[in-house]
């Protein structure tokens, strides 16, 4: 990046940027020939930041793993992304999905090791099927847009009610809408209808009113660790063997959705196919 | 943090608007949060005391309004906010220098006290570095009241912008050192505040109780 050129031309014709003075007269002058070693690598940076457009050039980086255009409601309102407020948003986003993913990872490792004899973690990918740790889903775009989607739905009256009035203990799998899992594999069309199919479920405790208002804020903040938690828990459970058909057993329980069946065995095709090459 | 509102320095607003920020520490989703970070950020451009603290009321409301709700309504008009004033800063600049450098102060503070998962907010590096390269110009380190604010950051937030972005850091302190040694006209005070500036840095964010002597007890007197 020739930025200590281009700050060279810039002093030269005074110009209309605004960075141009960035660097004083002096410091141009004075260390060109002096450390020039020294400048050369704080050049890299300087330029992105340095130069030209301040918010833009770092947001930059960011529009690289934000790149989920094809998304329909939840995400169109996080489109613009130029402007601080949203910047912080994604960020912090991001962070929280970075932390989830450890988590989560560490669960699956942990469950592994007592589940089964694992020499290796590579050695294990054959056998393994979707809860391996090579199979989960780790792109972070795909995994943004997922949470979006989620808190979409847990921004709501219903999931406020649903998560008071149904504790933890007390969820049924197939009765109660479980939050999908978004570390798992899942084509783009499972994981919207898997999403789709939990805010069906949670219009169920919509208020009857608009007056519900005074919900229990307390629990509120718990929620983010709790549903990690559930993802969690719900792990051991599918990681026996045949763990497709114990899941959409579970499934088949409940009467409502059937629809729900579809989901699991999409999944399940999902992971066979991608078995191979990793293995 | 539940601390008297003494210590968020809101006396100097109107009663309904201390009510207002009272109730948007306490319970933020019962209030207009947009109207409440329009007014903080109105009262630090007017107030240099109060935009030197700001940072900390508006913590309290962030928090608040994530335990409360898991939004950030506070946080994002406040942001934007601040984006749009930055936008016009050349503009605050030519108009007022009080209120360009209680823009400066605001923003870093809120630099300072708002973390993303203890994170600085990534957004807020390059617009922070931007104020305060622009206040190490030569046309600002003629006036005592910029080089003044300058330092102050420094003090408070040096360390954490350097960790981010040294390189940035680098760059301003080319300036200042520039500044220091090579510029006409500039009061020995601001030559001074500049120097224990370098020094501070230098030793890694610190004075050392030996500079710390010099420079403190040369101005007490």
């Amino acid at each position: 990046m020739s930025d200590w050129t281009r700050s060279r031309q810039r002093e030269a014709h005074n110009s209309e940027h605004k960075k141009s003075h960035g660097m004083s007269r002096w410091s141009q002058c004075r260390k060109r020939g002096v450390d020039g070693s020294l400048r050369a690598d704080k050049e890299a940076d300087g330029s992105d930041g340095g130069n030209g457009v301040h918010s833009d050039g770092h947001s930059d980086n960011r529009h690289a793993s934000f790149t989920t255009p094809e998304s329909t409601g939840p995400v169109s309102r996080c489109g613009r992304r130029d402007d601080w407020g949203s910047q912080v948003d994604d960020d912090e986003m991001r962070r929280d999905v970075q932390r989830d993913m450890h988590r989560y990872r560490r669960r699956i490792l942990g469950t592994e090791g007592t589940q089964r004899e694992r020499k290796a973690s590579s050695g294990s990918s054959g056998s393994c099927d979707s809860r391996d740790g090579e199979n989960m889903e780790t792109d972070e775009s795909v995994l943004l847009r997922r949470q979006k989607q989620i808190n979409y739905g847990k921004n709501t009256l219903a999931y406020d009610r649903y998560v008071k009035e149904v504790p933890k203990h007390m969820r049924q799998p197939g009765v109660h809408p479980k939050t999908p899992n978004k570390f798992r594999k899942y084509s783009r069309r499972s994981w919207d209808q898997q999403i789709k199919l939990w805010k069906v479920k949670l219009h169920a405790w919509d208020p009857p009113t608009a007056d519900s208002q005074d919900k229990g804020l307390d629990n509120i903040d718990e929620l983010g660790l709790d549903d990690v938690m559930d993802i969690e828990l719900d792990f051991p459970t599918l990681s026996d063997s045949e763990s497709a058909p114990a899941s959409l057993t579970t499934r088949n329980h409940s009467l409502e959705d059937e629809d729900c069946m579809g989901t699991p065995v999409k999944v399940q095709k999902t992971d066979t196919t991608t078995e191979p090459e990793i293995a | 943090m539940d601390n008297s509102t003494d210590d968020y320095k809101i006396q100097s607003f109107d009663l309904d608007t201390q009510m207002l920020l009272k109730t948007a520490l306490k319970d933020p989703s019962s209030v207009n949060l947009e109207k409440v970070s329009s007014i903080i950020m109105d009262q630090s451009l007017k107030d240099q005391v109060f935009s030197k603290e700001a940072g900390r009321i508006c913590y309290t409301i962030v928090q608040a309004e994530a335990k409360q709700s898991n939004g950030n309504v506070f946080r994002r008009n406040l942001l934007n906010r601040l984006q749009q004033e930055f936008k016009d800063r050349e503009e605050t600049r030519r108009r007022s220098l009080q209120e360009w450098v209680c823009y400066v102060t605001f923003i870093c503070n809120i630099f300072d006290y708002l973390k993303v998962n203890n994170m600085p907010m990534v957004a807020l590096v390059h617009p922070v570095f931007d104020c305060l390269i622009r206040l190490a110009q030569p046309d600002a380190l003629m006036n005592e009241e910029e080089v003044d604010c300058l330092v102050l950051q420094l003090h408070r937030i040096g360390e954490q912008l350097e960790k981010v972005n040294n390189q940035r850091m680098d760059e301003l302190f080319f300036l200042l050192r520039d500044g220091f040694l090579l510029q006409e006209g500039l009061t020995s005070m601001a030559r001074l505040l500049l120097l224990e500036i370098l020094e501070f840095r230098a030793g890694g964010w610190m004075l050392s109780s030996t500079a710390h002597k010099y420079y403190y007890s040369e101005i007490a007197d």
